[in-house]
């Protein structure tokens, strides 16, 4: 069997109408529903390495939709029921376990903003409840629930329709299924600069030649705001580094994904058997993809001391991202303002997976009626200035017993 | 190589003894006829540059001192501030 090309190469054509900045999740759903659903298939997605590269390969693939405020449960509810739909519909595995995601609380404080974030997903019909210690040790045996830790477990939040959808495979399935309708995926193609005449976009300028388009969506992940700046456009971003790691295989001991506020950290096992594993982000803003061992001994203790019986188990490899941090930890969704046919789809910080396919499909929609669609309305860039935060760091893994 | 930043007062020291400040910018704004958005433009809004910055640091696990040094953030590494470079 010879090898089969996923996506068609195709020539760097002098015009589009529409071009997206990035080829990671969310340029590749913006093009694909752009063209499945609006009809607008010339359509070029530009990426500087290869699809995958950013974020969207980089990821511990964790989907979820219990976010603290109803704006964002609103759209990652409908992200995570998304998931069935488009593996059927560009028919690719993209390896959905929808195990449940348990969150660990370890103080009165996260107990409390967990009440609240249960409260918000039961009002939207998302299931999400409350354990206590000994609930949580009946869904993972292998939890250390004893006091002798730094942090004692509490209680936690479960999720059950949450889990792990294998991030590659979705790159790959939606540059597919774009590539189908006629959009032009330009790998090795960097974008230099953004054009703009009397506060409207006119295309791109690139390390391979000059485009026109009038609509431009800046989907460049962690890399977002270096973009904004070719159009003269500052964002309350920081890029700010984030490692996770992988073991080695195990035996199955852990059958849903793991996460804890203050322990920052979250895990899953891999269908592999590997306990892939992410930690916190370097608070201070990097370009950089870079490793430290510092995250390595932090995952090490953590993860000990959660999970006792990983005690002495290898990792096998390391890597980073870059997180784009808004300061209410929820994205950027904004469109023709302040220049006409420029979108911004950017501060996802390490949100950003799970709600890849969605937003791409309402990006698309709003690029292709130049009209804001109501569910992205929480998240206009111009929130910062009225000063009207989302909540969403309001969210129990803020709290810990700090505070 | 691990990753250092320079206190003036205990030398190059691992970067995880220190607390980012953010980057440099300039004196806090006028109160006096202050709009939201020039407001959150001075605390909210970042330069995010790609490449050398000034930056406040704060010796969190050492003297407890604040400071300005210059960082690449396309290297993650400390730098000489760009004039004495070139
Ligand atoms: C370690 C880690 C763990 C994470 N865990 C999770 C998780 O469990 N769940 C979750 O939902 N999210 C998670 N995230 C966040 C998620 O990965 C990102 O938010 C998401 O991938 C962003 O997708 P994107 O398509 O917007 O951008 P990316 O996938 O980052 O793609 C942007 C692309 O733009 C390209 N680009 C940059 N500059 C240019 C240029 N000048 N010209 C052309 N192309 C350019 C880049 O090469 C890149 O390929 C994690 C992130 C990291 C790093
Ligand atoms: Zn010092």
């Amino acid at each position: 069997m010879g090898s089969k090309r996923l996506w068609k190469k195709t020539r760097l054509k002098k015009s589009y109408d529409a071009v997206m900045i990035g080829g990671g999740i969310h340029g590749l759903a913006a093009a694909y529903f752009l063209a499945r659903d609006h009809g607008i298939t010339n359509v070029a997605v530009i990426e500087r390495r290869y699809i995958g590269f950013g974020g969207s390969g980089r990821n511990t693939a964790i989907v979820r939709a219990n976010q603290r405020t109803q704006g964002n449960v609103r759209l990652y509810d409908e992200g995570l029921k998304l998931w069935a739909t488009l593996i059927r519909e560009l028919d690719f595995n993209m390896m959905f376990y929808n195990c449940g995601n348990l969150n660990t609380l370890h103080s009165e404080a996260a107990m409390g903003a967990a009440r609240l974030a249960v409260c918000t997903a039961q009002l939207s019909g998302v299931r999400s409840e409350l354990l206590d210690r000994k609930q949580c040790k009946e869904l993972i045996p292998a939890l250390n629930i004893e006091d002798n830790i730094t942090y004692p477990i509490l209680g936690g939040m479960y999720h059950p329709p949450g889990g792990i959808v294998r991030h590659d495979a979705v790159a790959w399935a939606l540059a597919k299924g774009a590539s189908r309708y006629g959009v032009h995926i330009h790998q090795n193609t960097e974008v230099t600069n953004i054009n703009v005449e009397k506060g409207k976009v006119t295309g791109i300028i690139t390390n391979k030649g000059t485009l026109k388009s009038p609509r431009v969506l800046i989907c460049a992940g962690g890399y977002g705001a270096l973009l904004a700046q070719m159009a003269g456009i500052k964002l309350p971003i920081h890029p700010l580094t984030i490692q996770a790691m992988v073991t080695q295989p195990l035996k199955p001991i852990l059958n849903h994904v793991i996460s804890s506020g203050a322990y920052h950290v979250y895990a899953n096992q891999t269908l592999k058997g590997e306990i892939a594993t992410g930690a916190h982000m370097d608070p201070w803003p990097n370009y950089t993809t870079n490793t430290t061992p510092y995250y390595m001994k932090h995952q090490a203790e953590a993860l000990t001391e959660l999970l006792p019986c990983l005690k002495g188990v290898k990792f096998m490899r390391h890597w980073a991202g870059i997180a784009d941090m808004t300061p209410d930890m929820a994205p950027i969704l904004h469109g023709n303002d302040p220049i006409e046919g420029l979108y911004l789809d950017v501060g996802w910080g390490y949100f950003g997976f799970k709600s890849g396919p969605i937003t791409g499909k309402y990006m698309a929609e709003y690029m292709a009626k130049a009209r804001r669609p109501q569910i992205l309305k929480p998240f206009s860039l111009r929130r910062f200035e009225q000063f009207r935060h989302t909540g969403e760091t309001a969210g129990a893994f803020s709290y810990g017993p700090w505070n | 190589m691990s990753y250092t930043i320079t206190c003036p007062i205990c030398g190059k020291r691992d970067l995880y003894e220190f607390r980012f400040g953010n980057e440099e910018r300039g004196p806090y704004p006028n109160q006096k006829g202050l709009t939201p958005r020039a407001y959150s433009e001075a605390v909210q809004m970042h330069e995010a540059v790609g490449g050398i910055q000034k930056e406040w640091w704060y010796h969190r696990d050492g003297c407890g001192v604040w400071f300005t040094t210059w960082r690449d953030t396309l290297t993650g590494r400390e730098v000489l501030q760009p004039e004495e470079t070139s």
